[in-house]
């Protein structure tokens, strides 16, 4: 009997331990982001804000993450003195190659988001999809599910989680709003 | 107890359900399920071709693959608008139920040989369910050339010298034509909308009488009567009375003692405002005479009714068969018949055309799917679809100038389908391929029109432009106008009779075989419309809500599913357009739905 109840305990704990442990590490692909990039300093020390770099086009698309250009406009010098933009300097902005970001807001392409709807018309912050993103003082490790191809896109209550389509019904609904399959699959 | 422990561990921890939820996305990605490519977005422009409305289409395009279609903003026929069938258009060419291959060449064969033991009385001929187009005239020509050869198209309302214009109505009375749902150009009926009163006459409250400003509820085969009792309030108050059919006026007295459901002060009221609402139009769904000469009493023609100019073509493909309608057509006469159902249009029931037919006829459909005459035909050769298709799109009953448009593809056909035009133009020795840019250098040397291009929203009259620029602003996405002619002579009001269905149907959306696996789930789940086997009945008809019924009239029986509906009038069975409620119940005199 005891010897059962300590079976039991010994196998509900190591079944714990590699759901909760091991399994996050298996069932996501890491990888880092080309630059160890720093919002905190961007926006703390240089003052800027999200929109300065995440903006909108005059047609209304959003640039989502901005091109070398844009890095390149305050960075075709060195404006510090860290190892970090040395190395994005001369890795990407001297020989004018493009930095591979890896999105963490990635949506499949069946899946139509308008930025432009959400940030001017319904006045979303950002943080309400992207979580602390532009606080952070190194970009998160790059996660993508093994098997259902989505990466975690955000973190919520500490953990890092991906942002799926129940998640947008879920506010949708709670701004009272109804749409159908069309409206965001096209 | 180990595997208990961790069987119970497991269920606390995200694995499993994180797995199950990974493994669904799996379900949706078998082999075979199209998935949208990932990669630089690129926009692309076209015309819809899934009905004649051709509306403009802003495509967003991974590589060679549409992933999203929408409408073009400012357009000045189609406002932006695009229907949810265009929406869904790209879903197309991945449906499940569409044909893959065909036997051409032996299909080439059959048609040539019988043609060549034709004998006297004994035709060839292609009906084209879609006319107007640069293929119509390729399929004219070549019927020109072949032997006994005659180019047939269905029955018309509205042909292509004639249009309604309906930015200039004021009043609308529509004898159960689906004005605000699938009629003509939805973005310009919606443009339209608001600057004039529509009165809906239908036994049924459809979509479109749910948004009319007055439903009229006529008793059911009664319409005809309705239109002859306004007609005689008109007649009372001084209309115009020239042209009338053949015994209009002693129908108009025989009217008045029909109960049509509809009080006399309705009736009156509604005389009033077609005549003096200010401009007025009355359409009908079934081409009633007696409801089409209304138009003449309330001096439509030259208002709301306008002549259009014909779409320019080159000087030498004016010697063409001429357009022949099917019904007027010898039975038992047509040898040969190659049926071209790749652009939908109007869906004529099988049994009028078998009726035309010889005996040990060829019959040969171009078609996406064996759903319409796919399943009458001797052979069915698979044709490119929507978006792959490269086809021009006639200008739709209410453009009220003559448009030239390009359906150009925006992802290529796959191996095995064949080009209708292609196939016709060598029985008759015509070259289908360059027909296009024939048609486009006519109209760009005739120096008529402007050409609106979708990328820039701008226009610019085709006389200042040279033609392979405009060649290439078609190709690219833009929209051909004519100029509207203020000499074009008023257009004949064409009286013929389409025979009444004993079924109200829902909606008309033609032979469109294809509809989005998509949107299909998404209105059949929603029961936003009926099925394509669905038909509605009164709850007073005694089957039940969900119920399994056979739908029988003198043509046949299909089995159906059945939604009670307290919006339908007790005694008639509504149900969806398709190929097989078409040929199972036209030209039938009566219908009945009976339990299973």
């Amino acid at each position: 009997m005891i010897r059962g109840r300590v079976l039991f305990v010994a196998g509900m704990a190591v079944t714990l331990a590699a759901g909760w442990a091991a399994f996050p590490r298996a069932i996501y692909r890491r990888s880092a982001q080309p630059v160890n990039f720093s919002h905190k300093v961007h926006t703390e020390k240089a003052g800027q804000s999200c929109e300065d770099c995440h903006s909108f086009r005059e047609d209304g698309s959003f640039t989502g993450i901005p091109s070398l250009d844009k890095c390149a406009s305050c960075h075709a010098a060195p404006m510090g003195t860290t190892a970090v933009e040395k190395e994005f300097i001369d890795k990407y902005v001297t020989p004018q190659r493009e930095p591979e970001w890896r999105s963490y807001a990635e949506q499949p392409e069946n899946v139509w988001f308008p930025h432009a709807i959400h940030v001017k018309r319904a006045r979303m912050k950002c943080e309400a999809c992207h979580g602390n993103q532009g606080t952070t003082d190194t970009p998160r490790v790059f996660e993508r599910d093994r098997i259902g191809g989505y990466p975690r896109t955000t973190v919520h209550a500490g953990m890092p989680i991906p942002l799926g389509m129940n998640d947008c019904v879920e506010c949708h609904r709670a701004q009272g709003l109804n749409h159908s399959c069309l409206d965001c699959h096209k | 107890m180990l595997a208990g422990g961790s069987a119970m561990g497991a269920l606390l921890t995200p694995a499993p359900w994180r797995l199950i939820k990974d493994a669904s996305l799996l379900s949706e990605t078998w082999p075979g399920v199209p998935r949208p490519k990932t990669g630089t977005v690129a926009t692309r422009f076209t015309n819809c071709s899934l009905c004649t409305a051709g509306c403009a289409v802003r495509a967003r395009c991974i590589g060679k693959q549409p992933v999203q279609l929408a409408g073009v903003a400012g357009h000045p026929l189609s406002h932006g608008a695009l229907c949810a069938y265009g929406i869904a258009g790209h879903h197309l060419p991945y449906h499940p139920d569409r044909l893959k291959s065909g036997a051409a060449e032996e299909a080439m064969a059959a048609v040539s040989g019988t043609i060549a033991k034709c004998v006297a009385g004994e035709r060839v001929a292609v009906l084209d369910l879609r006319p107007g187009r640069t293929h119509s005239w390729t399929y004219r020509r070549a019927m020109n050339a072949v032997r006994n050869g005659l180019y047939l198209t269905p029955e018309r309302q509205w042909r292509s010298d004639s249009a309604v214009d309906l930015g200039a109505a004021k009043v609308v009375l529509s004898f159960g034509t689906p004005l605000l749902d699938s009629w003509g150009t939805p973005g310009n009926v919606i443009a339209a909308r608001e600057n004039f009163r529509l009165i809906q006459a239908e036994a049924v409250e459809s979509r479109t009488a749910s948004m009319a400003d007055l439903w009229l509820p006529v008793r059911p085969g009664s319409e005809n009567a309705l239109a002859l009792r306004i007609a005689n309030r008109l007649l009372d108050s001084g209309a115009n009375s020239k042209d009338l059919p053949a015994g209009f006026r002693e129908r108009v007295q025989m009217a008045e003692s029909v109960d049509t459901g509809i009080a006399d002060e309705q009736i009156r009221a509604v005389a009033g405002h077609l005549s003096s609402g200010g401009p007025a139009l009355v359409l009908a769904a079934s081409g009633s005479p007696d409801i089409l000469a209304l138009n003449l009493l309330i001096g439509a023609k030259g208002r709301t009714i306008v002549g259009r100019r014909e779409t320019p073509v080159p000087e030498q493909w004016k010697n063409a068969a001429p357009e022949t309608e099917l019904s007027t057509v010898p039975d038992g006469s047509l040898r040969v018949l190659l049926i071209d159902e790749s652009a939908p249009g109007e869906y004529v029931p099988w049994s009028s055309i078998e009726r035309k037919l010889a005996p040990a006829a060829v019959v040969v459909a171009f078609a996406w799917s064996r759903d319409g005459y796919g399943r009458h035909a001797s052979c069915v050769l698979p044709t490119a679809v929507y978006p792959e298709s490269l086809d021009d799109v006639p200008a739709a009953v209410d453009s009220v100038t003559a448009a030239f448009r390009l359906s150009t593809p925006l992802m290529e056909a796959r191996a095995g389908v064949v080009n209708p035009a292609e196939f016709v133009g060598k029985l008759g020795g015509v070259d289908a391929a360059g027909a296009l840019r024939e048609r486009a250098d006519a109209i760009a040397k005739s120096g008529r029109g402007s050409v609106f291009t979708y990328a820039d929203g701008k226009s610019a009259p085709v006389k200042q432009m040279k033609s392979d620029d405009f060649w290439k602003a078609l190709n690219e996405g833009a929209c051909w106008m004519d100029d509207r002619d203020a000499k074009a002579p008023l257009p004949a009001l064409h009286f013929r009779e389409r025979a009444a269905s004993p079924v109200a149907i829902a909606e008309e959306r033609g032979a469109a075989a294809l509809v989005s696996p998509l949107m299909s789930k998404v209105y059949e789940e929603s029961r936003l419309r009926l099925g394509k086997r669905g038909v509605a009945l009164h709850p007073s008809s005694g089957l039940a809500d969900g119920a399994r019924a056979m739908l029988e009239t003198d043509c046949g029986r299909m089995e159906v599913n059945v939604t009670l509906d307290s919006s339908v009038p007790p005694n008639v069975v509504q149900a969806a357009a398709g190929s097989e409620l078409s040929d199972l119940c036209g030209p039938s005199a009566w219908a009945k739905v009976v339990r299973i």
